[in-house]
């Protein structure tokens, strides 16, 4: 008993610690911290070039931004030693800025890509009953869909890997309003399934919407964390660092 | 002079199919390393020197079958071999460095096979089932009298054309070959959904040299076996690639065969034969930099 008391130190679902990284020379995510306990939602939001995306490829172990400190827990598991696929096969999923739905292949071709490797989550069908729109254009070439679209078949994609945390990187940017909605309720329903979630948005009160927490960035660095009610409620705090 | 009859007609079309096989054999394993690994590979010529004499030396000891299953094999391996000693730290280096150093490469191994098998050709004895002729005129009614073509030749041209469809069936018929498309257009994203690509790219570098190594079993008859030879066919290979467009395997095809026409109806005249290629070179990344079948953005 008295062992575990010692040596059990209480980590969140979701942990990372001081983390630093580089592009070249710059250096973009300076000394981030924060926790997410299992099932919320955090939108990390901040102006143009804060580091937002910096800060998600940072956690989804890509090689650039480079990882040079910091410790990134998931699940018990440490992610800063691993190599990007791993982060993946180890449950994180990055749902980039600018979707990289693979062109010349057919949409089916790009979930397939994400069930390569083990372990995986969603199949095809499944997919396909809650996309279907995705299902109609199942073997079309994955570049003709139009952005909404795109934007399904890269959260889709996603779910077909056994997601334990989902980053979302401005899914809503440069959609039509009515698409920012068909959006949005397909995230309202990954949230019911209670997937960790963190969202960058440029649109801070959709993000806001959807999220249990909030933390700001600016030059890489964080200067506010609280909950989405309160960024909501701070209208100085949202002209300072996001200018909305 | 330019003869023009049928039959004369028929020989250059067949001279530069077979001309092409080569070309297409070797720009295969260089566009297929470079649309997926992004290097520039300028040993891959020296991979088909290694063969040929691999081929040579295992058919004398051992027989031809044992040099067709021998050398792709052995070539695979030392594929993967150079990858991982020498090529996978020159992935994030400029192209310049990495043509410096697979030309340094090549150069290395040529001078390591002068040295052991010395400077002259030698001779490759063909298997016998592979020898004589074959009597075109009985194939093609309307070829006028009696005209006949080297058996081994167009052995040449099935096997590159048996090669070229299985690359292709395996890019696009297995999930393989999807992961290997997909990892052309977007490594990154696919090291996101969980493939190690880099290991898939490694074993992409290991075919391309196996492909070498087929080429060598049944070029090295053709096109002989001396030290020049890997030097000898980089040069129009690499052009073949840019022509074609690199990274684009129907490109590297399409581009072989033409190379492959051009120069065997230019042969009447040995400069313009020579200097044929690197027109076509120019007139080609003139009016479409990124090559025939090149994708958009690549050298654009
Ligand atoms: N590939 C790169 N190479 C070098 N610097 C980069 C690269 N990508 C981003 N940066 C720089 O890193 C900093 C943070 O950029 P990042 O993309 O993380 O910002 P962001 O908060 O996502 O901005 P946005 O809202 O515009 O997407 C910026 O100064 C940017 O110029
Ligand atoms: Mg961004």
């Amino acid at each position: 008993m008295s062992v575990l008391a010692n040596n059990h130190q209480v980590q969140s679902f979701f942990s990372c610690r001081d983390l630093n990284a580089y592009y070249g020379e710059s250096y973009v995510v300076q000394g981030v911290s924060f926790d997410i306990p299992e099932g919320e939602i955090v939108a990390l939001l901040g102006r143009n070039g804060a580091g937002k995306s910096s800060t998600l490829r940072t956690i989804a172990r890509a090689n650039q931004p480079a990882l040079t400190s910091g410790e990134i827990w998931l699940n018990g598991q440490a992610m800063h030693t691993m190599e990007t696929y791993e982060a993946a096969r180890n449950g994180i999923q990055l749902v980039c800025e600018d979707r990289r739905i693979i062109p010349g292949v057919t949409v089916e071709d790009n979930l397939t890509l994400a069930q390569i490797a083990e372990p995986i989550g969603w199949d095809k069908e499944r997919v396909y009953s809650h996309f279907p729109r995705l299902a109609e254009r199942r073997k079309q070439e994955a570049s003709s869909l139009s952005g909404g679209e795109q934007q399904m078949l890269s959260v889709a994609r996603a779910l077909c890997r056994d997601v334990k945390l989902l980053l979302l990187d401005e899914p809503y940017e440069g959609l039509a309003p009515v698409i920012v909605q068909e959006i949005e309720r397909m995230l309202q329903e990954v949230k019911k399934m209670g997937i960790t979630t963190i969202i960058v948005e440029q649109n801070a009160v959709a993000a806001l919407k959807l999220a249990d927490h909030a933390i700001i960035i600016d030059t890489g660095e964080i200067v506010f964390t609280g909950t989405a009610q309160e960024v909501l409620d701070n209208q100085a705090l949202r002209e300072e660092y996001l200018a909305v | 002079m330019f003869d023009l009859s049928i039959n004369a007609f028929f020989m250059q079309l067949l001279t530069g199919l077979q001309m092409g096989s080569i070309y297409v054999l070797i720009a295969l394993g260089l566009t297929l390393i470079f649309g997926t690994l992004g290097v520039v590979n300028f040993a891959h010529g020296a991979l088909y020197l290694v063969a040929i004499y691999l081929a040579v030396s295992i058919n004398d000891a051992m027989g031809f079958g044992m040099a067709l299953v021998l050398v792709p094999t052995i070539l695979f391996i030392l594929g993967l071999a150079m990858e991982r000693g020498l090529i996978q730290f020159f992935y994030n280096r400029p192209h310049t460095d990495q043509i410096l150093v697979t030309f340094g490469l090549a150069i290395v191994i040529q001078e390591l096979l002068k040295w052991v098998f010395g400077a002259n050709n030698i001779p490759f004895a063909i298997p016998s089932w592979g020898n004589g002729i074959i009597l075109m005129h009985e194939w093609f009614p309307f070829l006028e009298g009696f005209v006949v073509y080297p058996k081994w030749r167009m052995i040449l041209v099935v096997v590159s054309i048996v090669t070229v469809s299985a690359v292709f069936a395996l890019l696009h018929w297995t999930t393989f070959g999807l992961v290997i498309r997909a990892g052309m257009r977007d490594s990154e994203m696919l090291q996101f959904l969980g493939v190690n690509i880099n290991r898939r790219f490694m074993i992409v570098f290991g075919l391309g040299s196996l492909i070498a190594g087929i080429a060598g079993v049944f070029g090295g008859p053709v096109t002989q076996v001396s030290p020049e030879v890997g030097m000898h066919l980089l040069v129009p290979s690499f052009l073949v690639v840019v022509i074609g467009g690199m990274g684009s395997l129907s490109g590297a095809v399409l581009a072989g065969i033409l190379i492959g026409m051009a120069q065997s109806f230019t042969a009447y005249d040995i400069n313009l034969s020579t200097i044929i290629i690197y027109l076509i070179t120019v007139i080609v990344l003139l009016v479409r930099p990124r090559g025939l079948l090149g994708a958009k953005g690549v050298f654009e």
